[in-house]
């Protein structure tokens, strides 16, 4: 035979699972709960009890005031969530969001931090060195004196003072070189310059990441490491990289770097994108001469040294067709790689 | 420089495929730009002679050719060119021949007339991309022969040679790189030196640039064309034939090397001296121009003047022409210096200077100069003279050095066996003189003055032992971070600030163009020497031109809102000193579409750059008006008492824009973005704050600043913070009466070590409002 507080709980219960409102719900707590409502009076009815049942009606009643407060609440915060809810039923979530007006990095620069990103994490500090540069470092120290047949003077921009705007970042190996003895890890991100008619391919002004390397033994099979490194990094682990004998005044041996990857709209197509090679021991011994030391003895120290076309390698990476839009600067161009 | 690949083969055997070959020269080092396949080895095509030509009864533009094609008969042939005339031989399509293009002749009726095939252009057998008339043969070509047998097929490479490598600019030269590269054995070259003997008639006035010349006479030449073999390969390397004599001197410089010249000697008055040019001495050169000499130039000269450039260019008065008989072949070494110096001086780059320029193979001058007088004799029926004239001595041959095998190991990577390191030296014509397991010493073959050291030899032993064979490491090393890292590092910092604020970075040109000289923000700039086009002539002084022609190119695209900026380098003229500097501008809408939720379209102004600079986090930035005459509005930007830059809207006239323009320009001195310290925390409050609001009504005049002076007093202890949240006049604005504005701030009260009472706060509040209402006399609304 059930309790009669156990029949109070089942309606009770009942009554709270489908009440519509929270006024409804009010009504329920205090008809059961308030002070004089049905489950509190059995408080009172417990003290006429026999000492016997007592506990037994005392647990009974803990348990269903317990219920009946829990089915309240619980029923009081779905009607409130579902009144809730209701009020935002119609809102158009297809609205568009509040914009929030964001420039764009240009392209170079996102290249060009990407690359230095690969390099740092290989270790590479940057530097740098001016742009309007003297015919030493650009040429004679790097091996190429007055009558070497690679120096190109009708391609260089000259100032009136006879320095020159350089012509290839390595004028930075030179610096860095001067200013510090060995061991030098460095990458050198800046402009250059030819004198060059401008088309699709050549602007009067490139950019170029130079890097250098010497420390003791320094080897082909490092070079050829690390750059490998850097081109899967860049253009993914699918890239094949293949290194091609070649000459500069001021790398010997000297090689240039082709990639071909899938994942490039180049596809199957192989494209240079470096000149590199070991650092001439040519131009270690002009260094010592500016120096007036012997800190970059070339029987002691070696090194390898790259230059990037970083131009190139934002084109290759963004697709982009036509070198004259870097400089165009249209920001329908430029909002193309906002972030 | 090109190859014919039927020349490569006379002197080493060939890969069947091409581009294997190319392949092979590319991972030596030795690129190849292009594969081009040459030659019209079209079948039913002959030499054919035309005997008559007669006008087409029916059309003005045609003639009727009757041909003789080596059957026995004629033909008749309808042809639309002008450029022969009777008895010229030229390529005939017989009915059936296939052309270029795919064009199939047969017999037809031209406007009434019986043609029994064509009369074909170069362009119709594919030997040029463009031709005007008919294609007019050597006239010794043999009537009726096979078109085949003058245009043989032919793959012609065309190939980067290096600065470094002038022994492969030519056949022999690329033929002896081929063989030591497939270790196949190279067909040596016939040719013997030829007798000499020292003679007044050559003298040498300048050893320092002419170590070494040679000349030979000979005499009673036929100068007539060259026979088709040898202006077919003139012709597939892209060399236009012109005499038998001229052209036997250009075959020789490309099978061999080694450029000659050849005079008309009976123009030559009295013997040849090679001096340097008199200042202001002239010669009119074989291009047909005349040229005026510095002083520096190396000369070929005669009694009377100057015949030739040396090792550039021959003189045009003592050109070999069809009415020469004598001529005098000269061979020589000039020094590359000496010619480079004079080919640049005069801006005339020649074949035979590129060559001298690079260093010729002193060991081939003699050589070259027997091997031209034997087909001068050959194919012009002259008779060189018995012995050869020479002045000066040749250069010796390089020394040898040293490589040391380990030294070889430690550079490439990994081991490399002695035994393959000779070998590949060998191939390549060196000879071993001696040596132990850890060195060895090298005789350097004569046409190799690229190899000077070990190093030299270590390339060379890369090059053949293949980069694949060497594995990559991966070595690396710690490295503090430098001044460079952290000025990048500051300003990618900046870059980012920008673009959150929605400002697009730009990356404008530090070459400026001829039109912005002498303009507003270009006072005066660093020009160039030697600038190219009209577009990049100076270094910019200031970067707000580059943003100025940004703008504009923008506005013209149809742009809205426009919010640039750049950070870059600019050059302080006079020097070209460089500095980096930060670049803002702003013009047009707020937002650069509308938007559901903001009606009103907001321009950017002032607040907005204002905004901008104090984003840039770089300290405490002061702005003052200064006057200036580009701006309508101009501020001083400075930080810590110095000037940093200038600010403001620029006249109306500055810019092409429909509306305002906001632009700033600052410099980014190394202090500024290295200097920045850790930030530091400070302790959070822990007692609630209070805030309270006023509002006040002040003339137009009076500024935000003073107020806000006034508010925070001398020693106003419990105020936290200040913010103006409301201001209006103008128009717009009720009660406030004409000249006047309301403001509202909103003041927040705060003790560090305890909660405000209401009492506090009334206290402090109360003082503002009284100092507001004294000291600045404005009307405090409730």
């Amino acid at each position: 035979m059930t309790h009669p507080l156990e029949e109070l709980r089942e309606v009770a219960l009942a009554e709270i699972a489908v009440a519509p409102d929270e006024e409804t719900i009010e009504a329920a707590r205090v008809r059961y709960l308030g002070r004089t409502g049905s489950i509190s009076a059995w408080g009172e009815r417990m003290k006429s009890l026999p000492k016997e049942e007592k506990p037994i009606v005392g647990k009974l009643l803990n348990e269903v005031r317990g219920a009946v407060t829990l089915a309240i609440e619980e029923r009081g915060a779905k009607l409130r969530a579902a009144q809730e809810a209701s009020a935002l039923a119609d809102l158009d979530i297809s609205l568009p969001g509040t914009p929030n007006e964001i420039g764009a990095l240009h392209p170079l620069t996102q290249m060009l931090d990407r690359a230095i990103a690969i390099f740092r994490r290989m270790g590479f500090a940057l530097a740098e060195g001016p742009d309007v540069e003297d015919e030493w470092h650009c040429f004679d120290a790097l091996n190429t004196p007055p009558d070497h047949p690679a120096r190109a003077e009708q391609d260089t921009f000259y100032l009136p003072d006879g320095h020159l705007l350089r012509t290839h970042t390595s004028t930075v190996q030179i610096r860095t070189m001067e200013s510090a003895p060995p061991p030098i890890r460095v990458i050198a991100p800046g402009a250059a310059f030819r004198r060059d008619e401008v088309d699709a391919t050549h602007s009067a002004q490139f950019h170029q990441i130079e890097g250098l390397y010497v420390d003791e033994r320094v080897s082909v099979a490092d070079l050829k490491g690390t750059l490998e490194f850097f081109f899967h990094e860049l253009f993914g682990p699918g890239t094949e990289v293949r290194f091609r004998p070649h000459y500069f005044p001021f790398t010997e041996p000297s090689f240039e770097i082709d990639v071909k990857s899938k994942a490039l709209k180049s596809g199957e197509k192989w494209i240079e994108v470096c000149g590199c090679g070991m650092v001439h021991p040519a131009v270690f011994e002009e260094v010592n001469r500016a120096r007036r030391d012997a800190a970059y003895d070339p029987e002691k120290w070696t090194g390898y040294a790259f230059g990037l076309g970083m131009d190139r390698l934002a084109m290759i990476l963004f697709d982009i067709s036509d070198i004259r839009l870097f400089a165009q600067n249209d920001l329908r161009f430029l909002k193309q790689f906002a972030a | 420089m090109k190859f014919s690949l039927n020349w490569l083969r006379e002197f080493v055997e060939l890969p069947n495929d091409a581009g294997q070959l190319a392949e092979l020269l590319t991972f030596a080092g030795v690129e190849t730009e292009q594969i081009e396949q040459r030659g019209a080895d079209f079948e039913n095509v002959v030499v054919a002679q035309i005997k008559s030509s007669e006008q087409h009864p029916n059309a003005d533009r045609l003639s009727v050719c009757i041909v003789e094609d080596g059957s026995g008969e004629t033909r008749q042939i309808v042809c639309g060119a002008k450029n022969y005339k009777v008895d010229d031989k030229v390529p005939l399509a017989r009915p059936g021949a296939v052309l270029a293009d795919n064009l199939k002749i047969k017999a037809s009726k031209l406007r009434g007339v019986e043609s029994q095939g064509m009369l074909c252009s170069a362009k119709e057998l594919g030997l040029a991309e463009d031709a005007a008339g008919l294609l007019i043969l050597s006239p010794e070509a043999r009537i009726g022969a096979p078109i085949g047998e003058l245009f043989p097929n032919d793959t012609i490479l065309d190939v980067e040679i290096t600065p470094n490598r002038s022994d492969l600019l030519s056949h022999y030269g690329l033929a002896r790189e081929i063989a030591a590269l497939t270790r196949k054995p190279l067909r040596g070259l016939q040719m013997a030196e030829p007798a000499t003997g020292a003679g007044a008639s050559v003298q040498i006035s300048a050893p320092n640039e002419c170590p070494f010349y040679s000349a030979r006479r000979i005499e009673n030449v036929t100068v007539d064309s060259s026979p088709a073999w040898l202006r077919a390969k003139l012709e597939a390397v892209g060399i236009r034939p012109i005499n038998v004599v001229v052209d036997i001197a250009n075959f020789v410089m490309l099978e061999i090397g080694q450029p000659l010249h050849v005079f008309d000697g009976d123009k030559l008055r009295g013997g040849i001296n090679v001096r340097l040019a008199l200042p202001n001495e002239r010669m009119l050169a074989l291009d047909g121009r005349s040229y005026k000499f510095r002083g520096d130039e190396l000369l070929v000269a005669d009694l009377e003047g100057a015949v030739g450039i040396a090792g550039v260019m021959g003189g045009e008065e003592s050109g070999v022409t069809p009415a020469t008989r004598n001529v005098l072949l000269e061979s020589a070494y000039f020094l590359p210096r000496s010619v480079r110096r004079t080919a640049r001086n005069l801006n005339l780059p020649s074949d035979a200077s590129y060559r001298f320029e690079r260093g010729v193979d002193p060991a081939m001058v003699l050589r070259a100069s027997q091997h031209a007088a034997q087909l001068i004799a050959e194919l012009a029926g002259g008779t060189p003279a018995r012995e050869t004239i020479v002045a000066g001595t040749l250069p010796a041959p390089p020394p040898g050095f040293s490589l040391r095998y380990a030294r070889c190991d430690e550079l490439v990577g990994t081991r490399v066996e002695p035994a393959e390191a000779d070998r590949i030296l060998e191939g390549f014509g060196l000879q071993k003189l001696g040596g132990t397991n850890e060195q060895s010493t090298w005789r350097i073959p004569s046409y190799r003055t690229d190899l000077r050291r070990e190093v030299d030899l270590i390339e060379e032993i890369v090059r053949v032992f293949g980069i694949n064979r060497i594995p990559s490491a991966d070595r690396s090393r710690f490295t503090p971070v430098s001044t460079a890292d952290r000025r990048y590092d500051f300003e990618m910092e900046l870059r980012n600030k920008l673009v959150a604020r929605g400002f697009s970075e730009v990356r404008t040109s530090v070459l400026i163009g001829r039109d912005s000289l002498g303009k507003e923000f270009v006072p005066t700039a660093v020009e160039l020497r030697n600038p190219l086009s009209e577009d990049h002539v100076a270094l910019r002084p200031s970067l707000l031109p580059g943003l100025l022609a940004v703008l504009e190119r923008n506005v013209r695209a149809g742009a809205k809102s426009i919010r640039l900026f750049e950070i870059g380098r600019v050059f302080l003229p006079p020097t070209g000193e460089e500095t980096r500097g930060l670049a803002l501008l702003l013009c047009g809408e707020a937002m650069s579409r509308p938007h559901w939720r903001d009606r009103n379209v907001r321009r950017l102004d002032l607040y907005d750059l204002k905004g901008a600079l104090a984003a840039l986090g770089l300290g405490d930035v002061a702005l003052r008006r200064v006057e200036s005459a580009q701006f309508s509005l101009g501020i001083e930007v400075s930080l810590n008492e110095k000037r940093l830059g200038i600010a403001g809207q620029l006249l109306s006239m500055q810019s092409r824009a429909n509306g305002p323009v906001f632009v700033a320009e600052m410099d980014l001195p190394n202090e500024i973005g290295i200097s920045q310290g850790t930030p530091k925390f400070h302790e959070l409050q822990r007692f609630p704050s209070v805030s309270r609001d006023i509002a006040l009504i002040a003339p137009e005049e009076l500024s935000h600043a003073e107020i806000l002076a006034v508010i925070k007093g001398a020693r106003e202890a419990l105020l936290a913070a200040v913010e103006l949240f409301d201001l209006f006049s103008g128009e717009g604005a009720e009660n406030i009466g004409a000249g006047r504005k309301s403001l509202a701030y909103s003041l927040t009260y705060q003790d560090k070590n305890r909660t405000l009472t209401s009492e506090d706060v009334s206290a402090a509040h109360a003082r503002v409002r009284e100092r507001l209402k004294s000291e600045l006399g404005v009307e405090l609304r409730e």
